[in-house]
Parts: C-alpha cells; structure tokens; sequence
C-alpha cells in the first residue's frame, strides 16, 4: 500500500516536471524533445507569462510594417498557431491573440493594397494565409468551448435548437427552431409548408444522388490527369513515396 | 481592448457574443444587455488617397459591414487613435470588363471611409516600397543583363570594320 502510494507520488512529480511552458510566443513551431538523459534538468515551473500586451502607443503606425522592412523583398516569418498550441491558452489570451492577429491582418491587407496599386510584388505574401489560418483556429477553439460549457449547463449541443427535415423535393436541411407568435396549428402559412416528400420523389432523388456523384467522380478524375500532366513535365519534382 | 468587447453604436448590429463570424443579429430592445462583439473580424486597411485630402484625413478601406460608429470604436479602441469626424461612401465596383462569353464580369463594391483624426494629429502616408540600394544579386543581375544587351546590339550592327557594307556582300 505505502509502495503504492510512493509510486503515485513519484508518477505525480514525474508529471510535475514533464509540465512545460505549453508554447512559446517567438515559436510557436517549437517541439521541445525530452528525452530520459535530459529529465533531471528541467527547471521548476516558474510563472511566465507567454503573451505581452503592452499597451502600444503607436496608433496609425500599425497599419504599417516595421520601417525596416519597408522596400524588402521577403520578410522572415514564423508559422501560424496550430489548433494543439491554442488548445493550451487561456481563453483570455486567446482574445488577446484575436487582437494581435487581428492588427497584422490589417497591416498585411494596407501592404498588398498598396504593392497593387504599384505594381509591385507583395514582400512574402503568404503571410496573409498564416494569419487567416491562425484566426480560424482560434475561432475553433472558442467554439469548442462555448460548446463544452453549453453541454455541461442545459445539455445542448447548439444554441438554438433544431432538427434535420425533408422539403418536398426530398432535400435534407437543418431546420432551426425560433419563436412564433401563435401555435403552429394556427398558423396557416406555416400549415401550407410541407416537410415531407411523396413516394413518386424518389426516383428523383436517386437522379440526384447519381448526378452528385458523377459530379465528384469527374471532378477527381480531372484533376488525376493534371497531376499525371505535371509529373510528366517535370519527373525531377515528383513526389517520392513515402513508404519506401 | 478590455475584457468587454468592443460596444457597438446604433441599434442594430453584429453583436455576438460567441461567434467571430455575425449571422442573425437580435433585434435590440431598450433596456436590454449593450450589443458587444468579441472577437471582431471586421478587416480596416489604410490607403493612399487618390484625391489629395486634407493632413489630418486618413482614407481607409473597411468591411461592408461597419458603420461610422463602428470605425470610431474600432480606432479608439483597438488603435488608441483620437478620432474627431468620420465619413463614409460605398464605392461602385466598375463592371465594364468582359468575359470570353461577353458577359459583364463586376469588381466587388467595397466602403471607403474618411476619418479626421482629433488632437490636431496629422497623417501621411508613407512610401513603403523605397529605392534600396541594390544588394549584389541584382547587381550582378544587372550587370549581367547590361552586357548581353550590349553584345545583342553589337550583334544587330554586324562587323564594324566592313564600315556598314552588308554581309550577303561580297566573301
């Protein structure tokens, strides 16, 4: 029993110390590699606090980038925050975040405004994509947790409820609830709508389906010759497999 | 920016508390809770203007979405900007091109607004593609093409000591 106990608190300051600074700001691509020989010199877990939000006064400054980089033909940048990092930040840092994300979005969008109107390149413009990936993740994160906490307070997975129903041409949609004035019995325009579709509709709807999946099937047919295409013009950029 | 969101003037508007992206919007009731907006997704970009303004004007680009209010809020609060009067049109997209169909194709519409900043501040706006002194990859670029021009040319002449006489001429 004591040698039991003495193991879960050994398990427990393992833990203790296996606990690290979730992300780093610089970084966020940064994986630490902890390996058994490196254990022992992991340092206590001191507060630190991950994200700065000084107050700037620069004002309309922002909407520019920093003078240095000004007349640059690429400026270095980090990757976007995957949604593992922003799983690990408060959801007050996560707002804070939205904020710096969204500056440099602006400060992006005034810089490729302002390259078209000269007609010339825009300095690393994938910047853009990382920040607009950065803030959907965010947007996830929040989202996941407003459902989390709904879930735990009325046990509803959405905020207005709903269900799945048919028209009469046997197309599925998600119909959402909302209040009416009177009892739908009553309401005649209501009472006109039909949420059902008769037995002739079927044929139709396997028309559809078939026309859909046609659809697809072309779709990825084309764009399988594409790439035949491609790797045939250029057999040194093909992919090599992997699993070899 | 506070904990509080951004408040949002006016009546109606996107308000949400959740989602960053306003779909239906509550209608407003007097006495009810103030329409904020967390996370506000609406972009701002400053442009150059076109007709030369006033100092203390900035020209800006803003979503569809925003009223006056709305951009003397999102500068006051997120861009510590003093903001004294702002102005708004709505900017036609021309829509003269035509597709290889010779159908009208339209360049989307977007607002543009005219913000006067308070505090006797002023704007320029700067030139943010500046002549730097080339680095040695283009000059050697340079270089490089400057000479094969010149041997094109040289090239284009024909034999400077057959002193003009055509080389289809003679041996």
């Amino acid at each position: 029993m004591a040698a039991a106990a003495a193991m879960a608190a050994l398990g427990r300051s393992f833990t203790a110390a296996l606990r690290l600074p979730r992300a780093r700001p610089g970084l966020p691509g940064l994986v630490l590699n902890l390996y058994h020989k490196n254990l022992p010199k992991v340092e206590p877990l001191r507060q630190v606090k991950f994200l700065h939000t000084t107050v700037s006064r620069k004002g309309l400054e922002e909407f520019f980038d920093d003078p240095g980089n000004w007349g640059e033909k690429s400026v270095k940048s980090g990757d976007s925050w995957n949604i593992k990092q922003l799983r690990g930040k408060s959801s007050e840092d996560l707002h804070k975040l939205w904020y710096v994300l969204l500056k440099e979005r602006n400060m992006l969008l005034t810089l490729e405004q302002e390259s078209k109107r000269q007609r010339k390149p825009m300095p690393s413009p994938e910047r853009l994509e990382k920040v607009e990936t950065s803030m959907k993740n965010i947007d996830l994160v929040v989202r996941e947790r407003e459902i989390a906490l709904r879930l735990l307070q009325t046990g509803h997975e959405k905020p207005v409820p709903g269900e799945w129903r048919h028209d009469f041409l046997g197309r599925t949609f998600w119909y959402s609830y909302k209040e009416w004035p009177i009892p739908w019995h009553l309401n005649k325009k209501h009472r006109k709508k039909r949420f059902y579709y008769l037995p002739h509709v079927n044929h139709f709807i396997r028309l559809r389906l078939e026309k859909a999946l046609r659809k697809r099937a072309r779709q990825q047919n084309l764009e399988r010759t594409r790439q035949k295409i491609l790797e045939r013009k250029f057999p040194h950029l093909a992919v090599k497999s992997q699993s070899q | 920016m506070g904990p509080g969101g951004l408040s949002r003037g006016g009546g109606v508007g996107p308000v949400s508390e959740s989602a960053a992206c306003p779909r239906r919007y509550p209608l407003f009731q007097r006495g009810g809770p103030q329409l904020r907006i967390f996370r506000p997704n609406f972009f701002m970009l400053a442009v150059r203007p076109g007709v030369p303004q006033p100092e203390d004007t900035v020209q800006f680009r803003v979503s569809m979405e925003m009223t006056k209010v709305d951009i003397r809020n999102y500068l006051e609060k997120i861009y510590n900007v003093p903001v004294a009067a702002v102005r708004t049109r709505i900017q036609y997209g021309a829509n003269n091109k035509r597709n290889h169909r010779n159908q009208r194709v339209k360049k989307p519409d977007y607002k543009v607004a005219y913000v006067q900043l308070g505090q006797g501040q002023t704007f320029q706006f700067p030139n943010l593609f500046p002549e730097k002194e080339q680095d040695t990859e283009t000059r050697t670029f340079d270089d490089f093409r400057d000479k094969f021009l010149e041997k094109e040319k040289q090239k284009q002449e024909g034999d400077p000591r057959r002193g003009g006489v055509p080389d289809w001429f003679g041996l």
